[in-house]
């Protein structure tokens, strides 16, 4: 399985950032492998419009299998993650990538969109 | 650290008239005025300039003239008759542009290139209530964007840890775009202002589609709520079904646009009146947060 956080930074302790579109990073947690890889998603900072589509790009090009996020995405980019084969999972925010992933695996996190 | 947003759906409901009295009576706060395209918060905090950021967003084209070749495929491709030409000379119109690039990726000479525009520019200020306000100001004919939203709420966000501060509150802008989905990203709760009109209930249930797709609580406000008793109940109905909280009916008050001509909030103008209510609000705000 391949899980993506949106996160505020690049390792474990890093908090989950609650907004989808403008995340300043993607998390990207390897469980076969155990291997994490970091998209920076900070030029995002500069679109005025259609950020949330933008980043649903991101993560379709990384194909992860779950998503793990604070709000979850706005319709725009619900409609684009809708196509992909990935679960999507919500109230991460407040929380550290490390603690997201816990509540992922004691199924503390609600799913869906 | 809490983040609470005001948005209304619909305009001219009393969104910043309830954001200047809770400034007045939450304490440790910052201010986020994210309403950039009419922002009047700072019109009754008063606020106190302390820093100031210009802020870009967008682009627009522009020719360099040494080394424009006149070849008129720049002014032929634009869909927004943004170039034009006098003897050999080729000029964009800025207020025509619409910074889509069609020019700038034909331009066989590559005389044409995209700069970022300067659209306005972010303040941090003291205001007369002791809190810090974070709000922007926009150029003529310039649009508020998610962009320019994220920047006023990140200068929140970094004030209100540097300060040690509990809460921001974000006077959010009407309608539910760009704009609006910005302002909602990341925040805690949500404090729904409507009014009972056709109009204010339809927004309102707009503006909650959004607020439920991103899993944010929410609270209502129903201004003026005794103009026209049928729809605030229709209003209610809807809260309930949705399971809104219904934080408080405000009854038609001059006092609300006798304090706006004052520049003051309504806590100001009458306070036995105002203040009383406007704590009991936020602690049933608070207790939705807990």
């Amino acid at each position: 399985m391949k899980i993506a956080f949106t996160s505020t930074g690049t390792d474990w302790d890093a908090k989950i950032d609650p907004r989808f579109g403008r995340t300043d990073f993607i998390l990207f947690y390897d469980e076969d492998t155990e291997e994490i890889s970091t998209l920076d998603n900070r030029e995002i900072v500069n679109v005025a419009h259609g950020a949330g589509p933008k980043t649903a790009q991101h993560i379709f090009e990384h194909a992860p299998d779950i998503l793990i996020t604070g709000n979850g995405p706005g319709g725009n980019a619900a409609a684009i993650l809708a196509t992909m084969h990935l679960k999507i999972y919500t109230g991460a925010g407040g929380m550290t990538v490390r603690e997201a992933y816990d509540a992922l695996k004691n199924n503390q996190l609600p799913e869906g969109v | 650290m809490k983040e609470i947003v005001i948005i209304s759906g619909k305009g001219g409901t009393g969104k910043t008239s309830v954001a200047a009295a809770l400034a007045f009576i939450v304490p440790k706060a910052v201010m986020a005025d994210c309403d950039v395209d009419a922002a009047d918060l700072h019109l009754i905090l008063k606020p106190e300039i302390r820093t100031s950021e210009d802020f870009y967003s967008g682009v627009k084209a522009e020719i360099d003239p040494g080394m424009c070749i006149g070849c008129w495929e720049c002014e032929r491709v634009c869909r927004f008759n943004a170039i034009s030409h006098a003897s050999s000379i080729y000029k964009v119109n800025p207020l025509d542009c619409e910074g889509c690039g069609y020019c700038n990726q034909i331009c066989p000479a590559q005389a044409i290139s995209l700069p970022q525009q300067m659209v306005g520019q972010c303040f941090v200020s003291d205001t007369r209530f002791g809190c810090r306000l974070v709000h922007a100001k926009l150029g003529i004919g310039a649009d508020n964007s998610g962009k320019l939203v994220a920047k006023v709420k990140k200068e929140a966000k970094k004030e209100a840890l540097r300060t040690g501060m509990d809460y921001i509150l974000v006077d959010g802008s009407p309608g539910i775009g760009c704009p609006v989905i910005s302002s909602l990203s990341g925040a805690d709760f949500v404090i729904l202002v409507t009014e009972p009109t056709l109009s204010g209930l339809s927004d309102l249930q707009r503006v909650w589609q959004l607020t439920d797709q991103f899993k944010i609580p929410a609270g209502c406000l129903i201004n003026k709520a005794d103009l026209n008793p049928q729809i605030t109940a229709q209003i209610k109905d809807f809260l309930d079904q949705q399971g809104i909280r219904h934080l408080d009916d405000l009854p038609y008050d001059e006092d609300f646009s006798q304090a706006i001509t004052l520049g003051q909030s309504l806590v100001e103008i009458d306070p036995p009146k105002w203040k009383t209510r406007f704590d009991l609000i936020w602690q049933s705000i608070i207790k939705e947060l807990s």
